[in-house]
């Protein structure tokens, strides 16, 4: 949407504010694991090696990633307390302290606990004084969302220190007690696909980023030129979800806490899945999203100068790099800045890990412009984040 | 908004606007929630034929229509419409390798949406270079690029049919990267021209609405 000079100056006389990111942290816990030490962390589903592990690898380009399981399958760290040392890297990287801090808003697929929400769990990891906090659950995307909830509180005045942060422990999620005795492993103690891909695809850490109402004097922030948000819900299915099982999760009425835990389980209701069906509609509909963008002019493919995709190049297929190319909409590969191969896949997590290694590359220049650009598959959602370094 | 990759990308977009409302079409829906029936298919296969009847018809209009300025686009519009004109036998293959009968199939009468979308096809067809239709096109050979051999897998492994009652969605799957390859030689003919280009996309949008409503009206 493009604003007409007379809307513009009513929003300067409303007071909105600039906004920037003056720091960035991460958290990745353990070392990296390697591809054939993944289900030592994560468990044998019936003590089998899995099947579609290696082509899901193949597919999704990781080669290390980080998982809060040791080896024997126990915790080492909570979600929130990855994301709570993130917050503290973060406010640590922009020169500040927990007693600064005013406003945060907290991302993650599924929290330590149902309920409440991941911001009051990350608030209880990081104690002191009242915060106002927000908590954003999605997949990927909620990243964006508890940015844009940050940004606009500093933009409108409210908070001058604000923290957005995102947190995963997916892993716990793929240990054989979410699998077996479920209707999700076959007579032959083989796991189903939906299930199975996930597994070796999410992995764990935590992120965050300090937003504030004036750049840093003494070195790069990054101005937060707009955020926006775009969900296809109304018109896809439910693509990447836990709390159905495959054949019901289009029903609201069929999930989890209907049945009760335990049948749910039972059902094959509780792991995290994915519709690959779906998915390679849902990317169509991500690549319709963002020649959208390109053809308001709101994105112009020309001037950016680093794109951070929560996706690979590589797993796109041929002829989306293919279409876009065609469109005018490709930014070249050698923009394209990604840990994703070492990192690993950490869903919300991941656009804040991305942010914090491109920054300490030291390849950003005053004047150029970052685009995210966050997918979330969970039900047709993408993020598009632009930013300016001053 | 008149050179060839502006307006792909316009289209391109019109092309996933498209694919998200046949994804909340009642027919899709049973196809992608694993409800849909031999009848469905039947059906599926009915609605098709519709379109891919009146398509190489139209095609060779819209040819007759265009002038000795654009013989090139001519040529291309009068063989596509030779390639195309028999397909629909392969519908009526499928329809009878399911069990149905042909007599059904050929006697079927077009629903609401195919009446609207051959309506507005044949109509744009008769106007002096009607180059709107590249749009149209574009809706139309995507669905076979893009949705048909999807549908088909999902058709074919839902009912547990053989190929050769699905080889209409199957077959049509291929030589996508062919297709946007041809299809933008074919917008150089005519581009860049702004008005040529709005018709274009107008034509794209329109079309897409009208053969949504023609899905819509196979499970009303």
């Amino acid at each position: 949407m493009r604003l007409s000079r007379s809307e513009c100056y009513c929003l300067a006389m409303a007071g909105l504010r600039s906004a920037y990111i003056t720091g960035a942290g991460a958290f990745l816990p353990g070392e990296p694991v390697g591809v054939d030490r993944m289900e030592d962390h994560l468990g044998r589903i019936g003590g089998r090696d899995s099947l579609l592990g290696r082509r899901a690898l193949r597919w999704n380009g990781v080669e290390t990633r980080h998982y809060a399981l040791g080896q024997d399958g126990l915790p080492v760290i909570s979600n929130a307390g990855m994301t709570a040392e993130a917050v503290r890297a973060a406010l640590d990287d922009a020169g500040l302290g927990r007693g600064d801090l005013q406003f945060l808003a907290a991302a993650t697929t599924q929290g330590d606990y149902l309920v409440p929400g991941h911001a009051a769990s990350v608030h209880g990891e990081l104690g002191g004084g009242p915060l106002e906090i927000a908590s954003f659950q999605s997949v990927c995307g909620s990243s964006l969302m508890a940015a844009k909830s940050a940004w606009l509180q500093v933009r409108a005045g409210e908070h001058d220190v604000a923290v957005a942060c995102a947190g995963e422990f997916s892993s716990r999620w793929f240990r054989p007690s979410f699998y077996e005795g479920s209707a999700l492993v076959d007579a032959k103690g083989r796991l189903r696909a939906e299930a199975d891909y996930l597994r070796f695809t999410l992995s764990d850490g935590a992120g965050a980023i300090v937003i504030e109402p004036k750049p840093r004097p003494d070195r790069l922030s990054l101005k937060i030129e707009f955020i926006d948000l775009v969900s296809l819900a109304g018109s896809f299915d439910p693509c990447m979800w836990a709390g159905a099982a495959v054949e019901d999760r289009t029903d609201p009425l069929a999930t989890w806490s209907h049945a009760g835990p335990a049948a749910a389980q039972a059902a094959g209701a509780v792991a995290l899945l994915q519709d690959f069906d779906l998915l390679k509609r849902v990317i169509r509909a991500w690549v319709g999203a963002y020649l959208e963008k390109v053809d308001q002019g709101r994105i112009v493919p020309a001037e950016i100068d680093h794109l951070l995709c929560h996706y690979s190049a590589r797993s796109l297929r041929e002829e989306i790099v293919g279409l876009l190319e065609k469109t005018a909409g490709m930014i070249p590969e050698e923009k394209w800045f990604s840990n994703l191969a070492t990192v690993g896949n950490i869903g919300s997590a991941s656009i804040w890990v991305m942010l914090e290694a491109f920054l300490r590359t030291g390849r950003l220049q005053r004047g150029q412009k970052v685009l995210c650009v966050v997918p979330e598959s969970g039900r047709a959602f993408v993020g598009f984040m632009l930013l300016e370094a001053v | 908004m008149s050179e060839v990759a502006d307006v792909l990308r316009r289209l391109a977009v019109v092309f996933t606007e498209f694919e998200a409302r046949l994804e909340q079409t009642a027919l899709i829906r049973k196809l992608t929630r694993g409800r849909f029936t031999l009848a469905d298919y039947r059906a599926f296969l009915i609605g098709l034929r519709q379109q891919v009847k009146d398509g190489a018809l139209w095609m060779s209009r819209a040819a007759s229509n265009i002038d000795e300025q654009h013989l090139e686009l001519r040529s291309k519009l009068m063989r596509h419409a030779v390639t195309e004109h028999r397909d629909f036998r392969l519908l009526d293959a499928d329809y009878v390798a399911t069990g149905g009968a042909l007599a059904d199939i050929e006697g079927a009468e077009k629903n609401l949406g195919s009446e609207a979308l051959s309506a507005w096809m044949f109509h744009e067809a008769s106007r002096p270079n009607p180059f709107g239709l590249l749009g149209a096109m574009w809706i139309i050979e995507g669905l076979g690029s893009i949705k048909a051999a999807e549908w088909g897998a999902m058709c074919r492994d839902r009912l547990a049919l053989p190929d050769e009652a699905v080889r209409f969605l199957l077959y049509h799957g291929e030589n996508d990267a062919e297709h946007i390859a041809e299809f933008e030689t074919m917008l150089g003919l005519v581009l860049p021209d702004e008005a040529v280009a709005a018709r274009i996309v107008r034509t794209a949008q329109v079309t897409a609405r009208l053969y949504a409503l023609q899905i819509e009206e196979i499970c009303p």
